[in-house]
């Protein structure tokens, strides 16, 4: 773990716009990939499957763009990001809301196997002293600090009360470009960002390129839509037999023929409840 | 005059009865002896708690009927002695050799004697009758002198029974003053007629089809989908899909009821094979069975049908994990101090659970509100032993309106054609072996049976080759695919049934 105080040459430049920046960061990783262009993209715990897709495309883009994602490595969108930008070869920051050695004790789930992948890639970074736990104010600071990290800050999915809508207060006290993904109407992991491009307080995300051209980014030619019924069905977030029969109008002898191959090449995998969901 | 007179040194007497540990029965000679000596009553040859209380009821029943408890040392021994005796139908043959023995009754009772005494005399009805009627047939005695409850169930099982309502009417029997009728063999029961049919249920094609191969193969299935899809419908139409039962099968199941004392007096033997649907809260005893006397447990009494376990993720898992043998070995064997008893225990397992600690995980109508690691836990509480067993999962979604009104379901009676036959080449491919399903082939089964055509080999080694399946999961592809093959009517495995098979796999 590597100690950076604020006379540190190594301490990321872009925290000095805070109005108190933290004195001491402590990272595991590289810190030199809190330098260069970087893209906030965070969002609720309680993503979709709309919001998971969407957050790994940005990311995938952005890691495409060699633009780093920065995000807090909570569940949900947060982690959907650090995922998509690690799949795309990029880099990836993650601020911690709790002290380092706290988290690498007691992460769980499917964040645990990308804790070794953030910190090859990019880095894992928290401004709190060992043995900070997680704290209701930590976060509220943390979201100051991946605010401050970024260029330019997408929020994916928020709720009313969501913690990524604290984020988009900061980005915009901080004058970063701040975008929000809008979300179908009635969905509850919508109504934050919705109301932030109603309100105009973000911009309306409506392609990737969009928060790329914004931190001075070429976006590369993103793969064209998607040409398989099926991988397209599945693009929103996994679904059950029945449900992809109907979605791709492939009756089902026919559809499970299909189906073995993608499953047994990785494509495609089987969830605990029985549903087909793409490989990410 | 004096040879008719009964002498005190040859004054015993010999009833036959029969003893039950679990489904294992051994014929019990109950002998009295009554001698010279201070008044006493013992009985002897290990008898447990309620064998040994039957001398207060024998003592009270005996004085009630009119007849004299003899006041003289009573010795009752149940012979052979080694083994330990359970329950309380051992009363009646006592009660009759005491009467016997001390020369109030003037015939040996020969005929098989079951039941338990009430004080004033009454014979009560008692459980397991019907695999203790089995035994004495087979030890060529057809008599069966019984409470009048039990009666049917002891002419179901093959035996010639009379059924008594007191010791007097057993008492005249016996000596020849008043024969009882032997009782009428009941009828079988009506065809069964299950709760709910396929065609009651719209949509859930791949459900379905889940369902008729779980049926057809004896295949573990679970349902997993948001609250009010239909999960529990879906499994309640399964009975509808079972082929009828086999005379033995049906014997060896009433058999277990019998010794859970569940049997319908009114049709002793079972028509239907049985569902069972226990309560999430159930403990590991009621499951598997237990107690002691050891009795039978859900997933016996189940035995030849299938055991539905809703709300899958809301049992205990320390409960579920005792399903683990059981689900394995087609059989379950409880342990007491004492006493141990195998139980057959050959199911179909069906289970229903919801996605999500919510419940709307991948709902259509209603978004999850659970957090992603949660949702993973709700899975792992289950994973490992028992999902490790569970051939077939599959997602039962939220219909759309449309679907509800769609016309032209199959109806079950047509489903249970396709899984009749399906049994039937199973039951040729594994004659002689006592096991009548593809869930149950062994490994060289699957090498000698589940011949692969060319392009099912290229899915299933290329499944192999990437690793996502263990050699234990291909096994258990290779048997679904076997039976869906078999439904198909095709001898050989083509890559379409393998395909269906994985697809139902579960992860």
């Amino acid at each position: 773990m590597i100690v950076l105080r604020r006379d540190d040459g190594r301490y990321p430049a872009r925290l000095r716009v805070l109005s108190r920046p933290p004195e001491t960061i402590w990272v595991e990783g590289d810190p030199g990939a809190c330098a260069g262009p970087a893209v906030a993209v965070v969002g609720t715990r309680r993503m979709t499957g709309y919001g998971e897709r969407v957050a790994r495309e940005i990311a995938m883009a952005c890691a495409a763009a060699g633009v780093v994602v920065v995000s807090g490595f909570a569940q949900g969108i947060d982690t959907a990001a650090h995922r998509g930008a690690l799949d795309g070869g990029g880099r990836t920051v993650a601020v911690l809301g709790e002290s380092i050695p706290v988290f690498l004790a007691t992460v769980r789930g499917r964040r645990r196997p990308l804790v070794p992948r953030v910190r090859g890639s990019g880095a894992l970074v928290s401004q709190f002293a060992p043995p900070v736990g997680p704290r209701a104010w930590t976060f509220v600071e943390r979201n100051a600090t991946i605010a401050a990290l970024a260029d330019a800050a997408v929020i994916v999915e928020a709720g009313v009360w969501s913690g990524a809508l604290i984020t988009a207060a900061d980005a915009r006290r901080l004058r970063r470009a701040l975008f929000a993904v809008p979300g179908p109407l009635g969905s509850a992991a919508s109504v934050g960002t919705n109301a932030l491009i109603a309100t105009g307080v973000a911009r309306a995300l409506t392609s990737p390129s969009d928060v790329l051209d914004a931190v001075g980014a070429r976006a590369v030619t993103p793969a064209g839509p998607e040409r398989d019924p099926i991988l397209a069905a599945l693009r929103d977030g996994p679904l059950g037999v029945d449900e992809l029969a109907a979605r791709t109008r492939i009756p089902l002898p026919g559809l499970s023929a299909r189906l073995a191959p993608l499953l047994v090449r990785g494509t495609l995998r089987l969830l605990g409840d029985g549903r087909v969901g793409l490989v990410s | 005059m004096l040879a008719a007179a009964p002498s005190l040194a040859g004054a015993i007497a010999r009833v036959p009865t029969c003893a039950l540990w679990g489904l294992e029965t051994a014929l019990v000679t109950v002998e009295v002896d009554v001698a010279s000596g201070l008044p006493a009553f013992q009985i002897v040859g290990l008898p447990d708690t309620a064998v040994s209380e039957a001398r207060e009821r024998v003592r009270a029943a005996i004085r009630n009927s009119g007849f004299e408890f003899p006041l003289r040392r009573v010795v009752v021994n149940l012979a052979p002695a080694e083994r330990r005796k359970e329950g309380t139908g051992f009363d009646l043959a006592i009660a009759l050799g005491v009467l016997r023995a001390s020369g109030q009754l003037r015939r040996d009772p020969e005929a098989l004697c079951l039941g338990e005494l009430a004080l004033d005399g009454g014979v009560r009805a008692v459980r397991g009758v019907m695999p203790r009627v089995r035994c004495a047939l087979a030890a060529g005695s057809r008599d069966v002198l019984c409470a009048d409850e039990n009666a049917a169930e002891a002419a179901a099982a093959g035996g010639t029974a009379f059924g008594v309502a007191s010791l007097r009417e057993a008492v005249a029997h016996v000596a020849g003053d008043a024969r009882r009728p032997p009782a009428a063999v009941p009828a079988p029961g009506p065809p069964p007629r299950p709760a709910v049919d396929l065609a009651d249920i719209a949509g859930h094609g791949t459900p379905k089809r889940a369902l008729e191969i779980a049926a057809a193969g004896g295949h573990s299935l679970l349902l997993v989908g948001p609250p009010g899809t239909g999960k529990t419908l879906l499994a309640r139409a399964l009975p509808s899909l079972l082929p009828p039962l086999d005379p033995d099968e049906a014997v060896i199941a009433s058999a277990l009821h019998s010794v859970a004392g569940l049997v319908d007096p009114a049709h002793p033997l079972l028509a239907a094979r049985p569902f069972r649907a226990p309560h999430h809260t159930a403990s590991h005893h009621a499951l598997v069975g237990g107690g002691s006397p050891p009795r039978p447990g859900e997933v016996s009494l189940a035995h030849t049908g299938a055991l539905f376990l809703d709300e899958l993720a809301e049992f205990s898992p320390a409960v579920l994990e005792t399903l683990r043998e059981p689900l394995e070995e087609g059989a379950i064997t409880i342990s007491r101090a004492g006493a141990s008893a195998t139980y057959p225990a050959r199911v179909t397992l069906v289970a229903a659970m919801n996605p999500c600690p919510c419940g709307h995980a991948g709902d259509s109508a209603a978004q999850c509100t659970c957090l992603p690691d949660a949702v993973e836990r709700y899975h792992a509480r289950l994973s490992g032993p028992l999902l490790d067993r569970i051939d077939l999962r599959v997602h039962v979604p939220r219909i759309a309106y449309e679907e509800l009104r769609a016309e032209g379901r199959e109806r079950s009676a047509a489903v249970r054609e396709r899984v009749a036959a399906a049994r039937e080449r199973m039951g040729a491919r594994l004659r002689g072996t006592g096991r009548r399903t593809n869930a149950e082939l062994t490994v060289g089964e699957i090498r000698r049976h589940c011949v692969l055509g060319p392009d099912a080999d290229g899915l299933a080694a290329e499944a192999m080759r990437s690793r996502r399946l263990s050699s234990r999961g291909v096994h258990r592809v290779l048997r679904v695919a076997r039976t869906v093959a078999d439904l198909a009517g095709a001898d050989g495995i083509a890559a379409e049934h393998v395909g269906l098979a994985l697809l139902l796999r579960g992860p």
